[in-house]
Formats: structure tokens, C-alpha cells, sequence
């Protein structure tokens, strides 16, 4: 099935709520709708299924323009699995189904035909829902349900599936379980897949492309790692995030920053002796508060240095495993002469990168203010026998101030202007 | 439902599935036989009936059947008088009723995706009550012969006409909007009811006759009532079931049913406009009949389960029991004084829907 939407604009009265939007949707995609509330996604599924209509020649499915389509027919075009369906009356799970053959009947004396009867089975085994055909619907679980609907969905036997936010009120376990199921149908039968969802990194791990709308406008369309980057979710989102990639699927993922400001920005300079992720929390702690921030050695790879580029945070960087170098030594040493404080992270500490120990010593030697955080005289995580337990002690008795945890770090940091 | 989960579950959901079937069609089987044995044993009760008070004198039970089946015999002729002008007629208008009120009923239940909705949700009582008053009170209803026409006819006409004003109140640019329909038909309904309230208060010559009517009562009925009832639930009656599909779909929400391929506004309407038809021709001859078109659809959904393909036709067919039962009882249980048969289904209906209700909700279950 071949869907194309050419200038789809649709309104509620004065309020504009699709604007000229144009895409294409092949054969056997899975195509993720995506946009923050308002933008205009169900809209366009109902403009889809023409429960709104959108006007003659926007929409057209396999060449055919979608007001010449009959309900029944626009039924076994696409087959729709809404938010969450709820009934009081006493359905079983397998008369819910029997509803997806409605577009099948040939007349309204008709009855349920053997191939009424296969296909309900059939959509009812591929869900794993034929267990339950005969239980009361409402009885079911909210997953139970959710499957149960996509198996009417399937005895429909429509070209494309629609689907508006699925797994919305599902439950961790239930979100997969739905969500595997319909790939496991567009991977293995090639049903093409149009999805509304919510969930970025659902979308992410799922949709073969996504589409972004905007003030119900198209903002992007393309594959996960192309749509979902960090500008285009800060401009259609208003939200900062990271955009990681998940070390099982490959799947692009995103995380919000959970970086507030909670200070004016006095940019008082702090360097950061840190690494193996020990550095994030503090980080976290001295940007939000309006520090100016660097940190440094750190390996290329390491997870400190990623959180450094997540924060856009100047560093000193040393080549993946390779040990501190004299020219990184040295950079690190120009950023602690123009930093205000120095502080040591908790960093587990080996011959590659005990010279950030001893650039803390040298930084006490220069005069600086030192602070170490939670350090933990005789269990520092020491790969150089001993040395850097004796290294943080040896800080501490030549004037580095030891501080419990973050708390204690910040409100123990002296700011420019105040002290 | 508790009754739609089998017993015995061992075949799995296969055997579970069959089962189902074959339970509706034995259903619908005990449900035929059931009203012809209600019509029969309604025919035998009563006052000179084989069954019954038989004061002053008790017609046998040879007599009577001779008399209903119209077979030669040595019996006196105002037998056949009363069987064939009275009983006859009176026993198939309560079918007819009874059937058109619980197929309205179970119509409405679905338009309105709400258990509680009656035959009377869009104003066809409060209507009808006014032209039944109007036809009272301005005397036409006692003109002899023209008078038991013009009666009905004004109560159906104006049953029609409100539920006309109440569709319109609901329906918004094209759109039937079933919340708004439905607080239309009470604000409707109260005025008229007002208005109906203000007429006999003034008349009260005029009283007993409107309650008698506003409680329901067959002892109006004729062959004429019948005629009319029976074209009227015939058709009406296919219609819905022929919309069955599309019920079962709206009762999911109407873009569900929308999705699903159907019409939801065709069907609102359609439903709207047959069950209005069937309930203002059944109440323009016996009154307003409380509680058969709200309690038997319950009651049948309960027994049957939810699917409008068997609902429809189970709940017709019980609806007609329930109401030649109802009022076999209303004419016998003073006699030769009778009871509003609308009092006798609000006293059996009632507490057998709770017992239902309590039933479905606490136990049994599988």
C-alpha cells in the first residue's frame, strides 16, 4: 500500500491544526508519527481513516484518492489499534475480533462465513490471544486487551495498520510485548505500519522512519538517527537531551537533561580531576550552580568524557587507553592555574592516569584550593598498589579539604563576588 | 458474563467457542416455545377462563381451546365472542408491545452505550402522555368509534413530534451528539410532563383515566391496535436486527465504529427513528408500560452476552413473554378488578433484575 499525503491542511473551526503537510509512505514501513501534544498527530490519523475529513485531494492510497473510498472499504484499507478500548458491555475477547469482519460482510442478512471464522482464528493465534477467546473482554488485562485489539485489527485484514499510542497505558512489560508484536508482523507479512507515539525512544527502536510534526507542520521526516537529534528535539520539543546509542540494537536513544540552573551564572572556574564517571554528579552539581567548568585528563571513551560532551564542558583529553601524556600533564596544569578551585572526584585510579593525583599535589604546591570528594582513606579504587590511597592521604594532610558527598562539595565552594 | 463462560473449560477455547453456539441457538429455541406457551396459558387465564377466578361461571378448558382454534362444537357463541374480539387480541397486542419495547430498549442501550437508556430516553412517553391528555380533555376521546382512533393517533403523532424536536436538539451540523440527545430528551420530557402535570390538575374529573394510562394498560386493546402494532414491530424489529453488526461496533465508541467500517450516524439514526416508531404506536394504544424495554435487554445481555446478533432477537422474544405474562397477571390477580399492568411489571421486573444483577456481579464465575 502506497499512501501519499500531498499539502494535508485541516482545521477545527478557526483553529488550524495540519498546515500543507506532504509525505509519502511506502510498502512494509514502519513509519513513526511523533510531536509534542497538539502538534497534530491524531488529527492526521483521523484525517487518515477520514473519521475528519481533510478535503478531496490531499490524501490518495495506491493512486486512489481517500474520499472515494466506502467506510468498508476505507476499513480494509487500514485497520486501526487505538490508545485503549474499553467496554462495559459483556463482549468476549473473540466477539471483539469477530468486529474486524465487518467490513467483509457481503450483506447485513449475512452470517459469520468459515472464512470469517479462519480469519478471527488466525489473527487470534498470531497474538497469542486464542487462549482467552472466550473470557469476557473487560476481564482482561490492560495488555491482554491492547493484543486482543490487534488481533481484530488483523482480521480485518487491512493493507496498512494505524496506530495511535498503543502501549500509552501499558505497563514496561506490556509496551514491548504489544510493540514486538506489530514489528514481528511488518517484518514477517510486510504489513506497513503507520504508529503515533509518544515515547521517543520506543519510536527510536521501532520505526524504520520517522515522521516529526510541528505547529502541525512537517518538521522532519527521515530515519530514527536523522530525526531524533539533539537540535531538531530542542526546537520542536524545547527540551535538552543527549542522544545515545543503545550498545544491544544500535537503536539511537534519548535522554533529557536533567540540567536546571539554579543560580545566576557567576562563572567562577572549577576544574574537575575525574574519570570512570565519577566526575557526572559533580559536574551536574557545579554547572547547575553557575560554575564555569573543566575537567580533565580523560580518555577519549571514557564515561566522564562523554558526560563532558554532553555538557559542552571544556577538557583535556587523552588518546582511548593510552596513559597521561607530558603535553595533556600540561594542558591539565594551564587550566588548574586559571581555575578558582580544583576538585578530585572519587576516580578509580591506575598507571594511566595517576597523574591526575599527582596535578592535584601540584595544584596545592601552586596555592590553589583543593577539595577532594568523598574520599575514602585505605579503599580508593587503587590499580597502583597502594600509591593512590597513599596519594589522597598525602592531599589531605597538605590542605586539600576533604568533603562527605556533592552536598557538602557545594556548600563549601566559594563563588566570585561572594568569597 | 458469568453464563457465557462454560463449565467445563478442559476442550479449551474451541470447545468453550462451540459451546457458546450451541447455547444461543438452544436459547433462542426455549425462547420460541416460551411464547407460544405464554400465549396459550395467557389465553386460559382470567375471568370465565379455564383458569382463574370462573366467576360466574368457569368456561372448560375443551371449550376454550375449541373456541381459540375456531374448531365445531356445542358451546355457547359469546365464547368465541370472547376469545376471538377480547382475548385474542389483547394477548398478541401485549406480545407485540412487549416485543417492541425490549428491541427499542436494547436499541437504545447500544445508541446511547449506556445500560440504563429505555424506550422512553428521547421523549416518546412524556410525548405521547400529552396528546393522550389533549385527546381527554378536549373530549374527542369520548366521541364514540372516531374517539379510540383519534386518541392513539394523536398520542403517536405527538410522541413523533418530540422525539423529532429531541433529535434535533442533538444533533449538531450533521453530527448526533448522544450526550446532548440524551439531557434533551430529560429537559424535554420534564416540560411536557410539567405541561401534562398542569392539564389534569385543573381537570381532576380527568385523573384516574391519565393514570390508568400513564401506569400502561392493555384493556384498550383491539384488532385494529394489533393490525398497527404488528407492522410496525415486524418492521422495526428486522431493522435492528439487521443493524445488529453495527451496534455491537457503536457500543466500542463511534470512531471505533467508524474504523470498523460502519456508519455511525446512518445507524444512530436509523436506531433513533424505528425505535421511536415501534414504542409511540405500542404506547398510542396501552400507555406508557414501564421497565420491559429497560430490564429485558439488561436481562438477556446478562444471559446471552453482548453480541446485538443474538441480543436483538433473545430480548424480542422475551420482551413479548414478559409483558402477555405481566398482564395475564394484572387482569387475574384481583379480578374481576384490574391492575396497571405497569405496576406488575415494575413489582416482578424490578426485584428479578436486581437478583440478576447480583448474580452476575458476585458469582459463579469461571
Amino acid at each position: 500500500m502506497e499512501l501519499d499525503l500531498r499539502g494535508l491542511s485541516f482545521s477545527f473551526g478557526e483553529k488550524q491544526v495540519l498546515r500543507d503537510v506532504s509525505f509519502k509512505v511506502h510498502p512494509g514501513e514502519f513509519l513513526g508519527l511523533m510531536g509534542p501534544n497538539g502538534s497534530g498527530k491524531t488529527t492526521l490519523l483521523r484525517c487518515l481513516m477520514n473519521f475528519l475529513p481533510a478535503g478531496s485531494e490531499s490524501i490518495s492510497v495506491d493512486g486512489r484518492p481517500l474520499d472515494a473510498f466506502s467506510p468498508a472499504e476505507l476499513a480494509r484499507t487500514f485497520a486501526v489499534v487505538p490508545q485503549s478500548s474499553a467496554t462495559d458491555f459483556s463482549f468476549t475477547a473473540y466477539d471483539i475480533v469477530m468486529m474486524g469482519r465487518i467490513p467483509h460482510v457481503s450483506s447485513r442478512i449475512a452470517g459469520t462465513t468459515k472464512e470469517d471464522a479462519s480469519a478471527v482464528r488466525s489473527a487470534m493465534e498470531r497474538t497469542d490471544t486464542w487462549k482467552f477467546a472466550s473470557r469476557p473482554f473487560y476481564g482482561l488485562s490492560g495488555g491482554e486487551r491492547q493484543k486482543v485489539i490487534v488481533a481484530r485489527a488483523l482480521a480485518q485484514q487491512s493493507k496498512a495498520l494505524l496506530l495511535d499510542e498503543p502501549t500509552v497505558y501499558l505497563d514496561i512489560n506490556g509496551q514491548f510485548e504489544v510493540m514486538d508484536l506489530i514489528k514481528r508482523l511488518n517484518r514477517e507479512e510486510g504489513t506497513t505500519v503507520i504508529a503515533v507515539l509518544h515515547d521517543v525512544n520506543l519510536a527510536a527502536r521501532y520505526c524504520s522512519r520517522i515522521a516529526l510534526l510541528s505547529h502541525g507542520m512537517l518538521e522532519a521526516i527521515g530515519p530514527p538517527k536523522e530525526v531524533l537529534t539533539p537540535e531538531i528535539i530542542q526546537s520542536v520539543y524545547g527540551v535538552d537531551v543527549v542522544v545515545r546509542r543503545d550498545p544491544f540494537t544500535e537503536a539511537v536513544y534519548v535522554v533529557p537533561h536533567t540540567i536546571s540552573s539554579l543560580g545566576h551564572a557567576h562563572g567562577t572556574h572549577a576544574h574537575l580531576l575525574c574519570g570512570g564517571g565519577t566526575g557526572g554528579p559533580i559536574m551536574k552539581a557545579l554547572v547547575e550552580r553557575g560554575f564555569s567548568v573543566s575537567a580533565g585528563v580523560l580518555n577519549v571513551l571514557d564515561s566522564d568524557y562523554e558526560n563532558v560532551q554532553d555538557l559542552h564542558l571544556a577538557v583535556v583529553a587523552e588518546a582511548p587507553f593510552a596513559p597521561i601524556s607530558e603535553g595533556a600533564y600540561a594542558e591539565n596544569m594551564r587550566f588548574i592555574e586559571d581555575s578558582k578551585v580544583v576538585i578530585v572526584s572519587p576516580f578509580p585510579v591506575g598507571p594511566g592516569n595517576i597523574r591526575n593525583l599527582e596535578a592535584a599535589r601540584a595544584a596545592l604546591r601552586a596555592g590553589k584550593l583543593v577539595m577532594i570528594v568523598s574520599p575514602a582513606p585505605g579503599k580508593t579504587i587503587d590499580f597502583v598498589g597502594g600509591k593512590a590511597d597513599a596519594a589522597v592521604k598525602d592531599l589531605i594532610s597538605s590542605g586539600a579539604i576533604p568533603v562527605k558527598d556533592v552536598h557538602e562539595l557545594v556548600s563549601k565552594l566559594p563563588m566570585e563576588g561572594t568569597g | 458474563m458469568m453464563s457465557r463462560t462454560p463449565k467445563a473449560s478442559d476442550g479449551g477455547p474451541d470447545a468453550d467457542l462451540q459451546h457458546v453456539v450451541r447455547r444461543r441457538k438452544l436459547i433462542l429455541g426455549l425462547l420460541l416455545l416460551g411464547l407460544i406457551g405464554s400465549v396459550l396459558l395467557a389465553l386460559l387465564i382470567g375471568t370465565l377462563g379455564p383458569i382463574g377466578p370462573g366467576n360466574p361461571e368457569r368456561i372448560s378448558f375443551g371449550d376454550a381451546m375449541g373456541a381459540i382454534f375456531n374448531l365445531p362444537g356445542d358451546r355457547p357463541d359469546y365464547y368465541n365472542v370472547i376469545f376471538w374480539e377480547v382475548r385474542i387480541p389483547r394477548v398478541l397486542l401485549a406480545g407485540l408491545v412487549g416485543a417492541a419495547l425490549a428491541c427499542a430498549g436494547t436499541a437504545m442501550q447500544a445508541v446511547f452505550r449506556n445500560p440504563m437508556a429505555d424506550p422512553f430516553i428521547v421523549g416518546v412517553s412524556s410525548g405521547a402522555s400529552l396528546g393522550a391528555v389533549i385527546a381527554g380533555l378536549s373530549g374527542i376521546a369520548s366521541v364514540a368509534v372516531i374517539g379510540s382512533f383519534v386518541s392513539p393517533a394523536l398520542a403517536f403523532f405527538t410522541a413523533l413530534v418530540t422525539v423529532f424536536v429531541v433529535y434535533s436538539l442533538g444533533n449538531v451540523r450533521g453530527k448526533l451528539y448522544v450526550d446532548t440527545l440524551l439531557l434533551s430528551g430529560v429537559a424535554v420530557a420534564a416540560f411536557l410532563g410539567a405541561i401534562v402535570s398542569f392539564l389534569i390538575y385543573f381537570r381532576s374529573q380527568e385523573y384516574h383515566r391519565i393514570i390508568f394510562w400513564l401506569l400502561g394498560s392493555l384493556s384498550l386493546a383491539s384488532w385494529t391496535a394489533v393490525g398497527v402494532l404488528a407492522v410496525a414491530v415486524s418492521i422495526g424489529t428486522v431493522v435492528v436486527f439487521l443493524y445488529s453488526r453495527d451496534l455491537n461496533a457503536l457500543l466500542l465508541g463511534e470512531e471505533t465504529a467508524h474504523n470498523l467500517g460502519s456508519d455511525p450516524e446512518t445507524v444512530k439514526t436509523l436506531m433513533l427513528v424505528f425505535a421511536a416508531v415501534m414504542t409511540s404506536a405500542g404506547v398510542a394504544f396501552t400507555g406508557v408500560i414501564g421497565f420491559v424495554g429497560l430490564i429485558v435487554p439488561h436481562m438477556m445481555r446478562i444471559v446471552v452476552g453482548a453480541d446485538h446478533r443474538i441480543l436483538v432477537p433473545s430480548a424480542t422474544l422475551t420482551g413479548a413473554i414478559f409483558l402477555i405474562l405481566a398482564d395475564a397477571l394484572a387482569r387475574s390477580v384481583i379480578a374481576p378488578t384490574e391492575l396497571p399492568v405497569g405496576i406488575i411489571t415494575a413489582l416482578c421486573g424490578g426485584p428479578f433484575f436486581l437478583y440478576l444483577l447480583r448474580r452476575s456481579r458476585t458469582g459463579g464465575e469461571t
